[in-house]
């Protein structure tokens, strides 16, 4: 299926397996919102926010970061190391499809942006089970990352106390140099992260703690939610 | 007739790997290239070329190229390179820094 921006809620309500009413619901308790074109138009949805939902490894990683759900080994990466193991072979698989060959640093620069982030940020101070999921489907193109770790709000409190919600931490984590990791002066990884989705077709979906944030391809604007569950560290979620 | 000489110091960066992400790796390469910087004499240039390398991002840009720029200053020239995340890594590292790179 041709991917497009965005698909009419008779269209998502079908990829989804809900009713219309049901996302008219969801539109309303903040579950999933739409775009409208208008005030008072009709109801669009992003194709990405339908690819999350209906993602298998999303869900598997959603499981694992929010209730501990237990997840195939194949993707659980204890440590840094095998992280970047896994990310060179992703590399070496996005390099040789002609769909990502001119792409893959940029994809694979902001994986491991995120990934690296939560081994960095929690290195020795795991609160639950150490390490991340790390799961990648290449024919739906998407990638999927999740820790159990500290989270955004924790991570930056320790250098801006002032901070109070997962949603400021999250919108300052992805607009403001600041580092989590004092005395270092330096904290760039997800303002790049969010300058690479920018200025390609990339799509981020991220939360932390109650925090969600989406990142379309094109756009540099940032849609920072409150979700009813809980992300005890981290997720992402990309398509290419 | 005089012919000017300048001296380059030349860093191939893909003799550190060709995928450069992490901080660790970054921080390791810096350090074990000490004593090849220590031979840059005080007049000589230090360019860092990219050529060959596939994934490069700013945790590993920050703890290899940040402190090349604060000891060389003017004198560090970065060889310009078609990779999008060489290009995408110089361009957060230098709004971050609030400096600009010598990418000739």
């Amino acid at each position: 299926m041709k991917k497009r921006k965005l698909i009419p809620i008779g269209e998502a309500a079908k990829l989804l397996g809900v009713t219309i009413t049901t996302l008219r619901r969801w539109d309303e308790s903040g579950r999933m919102t739409p775009v409208r074109k208008s005030p008072k138009g009709n109801r669009y949805y992003h194709w990405g926010d339908i690819e999350f939902l209906t993602s298998e490894l999303s869900k598997m990683a959603r499981g694992w970061a929010v209730s501990k759900k237990s997840f195939p080994e194949e993707y659980y990466c204890r440590f840094s190391d095998i992280f970047q193991a896994r990310l060179i072979q992703l590399e070496t698989l996005l390099a040789r499809e002609d769909s990502t060959k001119n792409i893959f640093s940029l994809i694979i620069s902001i994986v491991g942006e995120i990934g690296n982030n939560s081994f960095d940020h929690n290195l020795g101070q795991w609160p639950d089970t150490p390490g991340i999921f790390f799961g990648y489907d290449l024919v739906k193109k998407q990638i999927v990352l999740a820790d159990q770790g500290l989270g955004i709000l924790e991570t930056l409190k320790r250098v801006r106390p002032s901070l109070k919600s997962h949603d400021s931490a999250v919108k300052v984590a992805f607009t403001e140099i600041l580092s989590g990791r004092a005395p270092e002066s330096r904290g760039n990884g997800l303002k790049y992260v969010r300058k690479v989705v920018a200025g390609s077709n990339i799509n981020l979906f991220f939360q932390s703690g109650n925090a969600k944030l989406w990142l379309y391809g094109g756009s540099s604007e940032l849609a920072i939610k409150k979700s009813r569950d809980n992300v005890k560290g981290c997720l992402a979620f990309i398509t290419y | 007739m005089h012919l000017l000489r300048i001296k380059f110091m030349i860093i191939e960066l893909r003799k550190f790997g060709t995928t450069l992400i992490s901080r660790q790796t970054g921080k390791e390469a810096f350090l074990a290239f000490q004593p090849a910087l220590e031979k840059v004499k005080k007049d000589e240039l230090v360019e860092v070329d990219f050529d060959g390398v596939l994934t490069f991002s700013p945790s590993w840009g920050d703890e290899f190229l940040t402190p090349l720029l604060e000891r060389y200053g003017e004198k560090l020239i970065l060889k310009r390179s078609e990779n999008p995340s060489v290009n995408a890594t110089i361009e957060i590292l230098e709004e971050s820094l609030g400096k600009k790179f010598n990418v000739e």
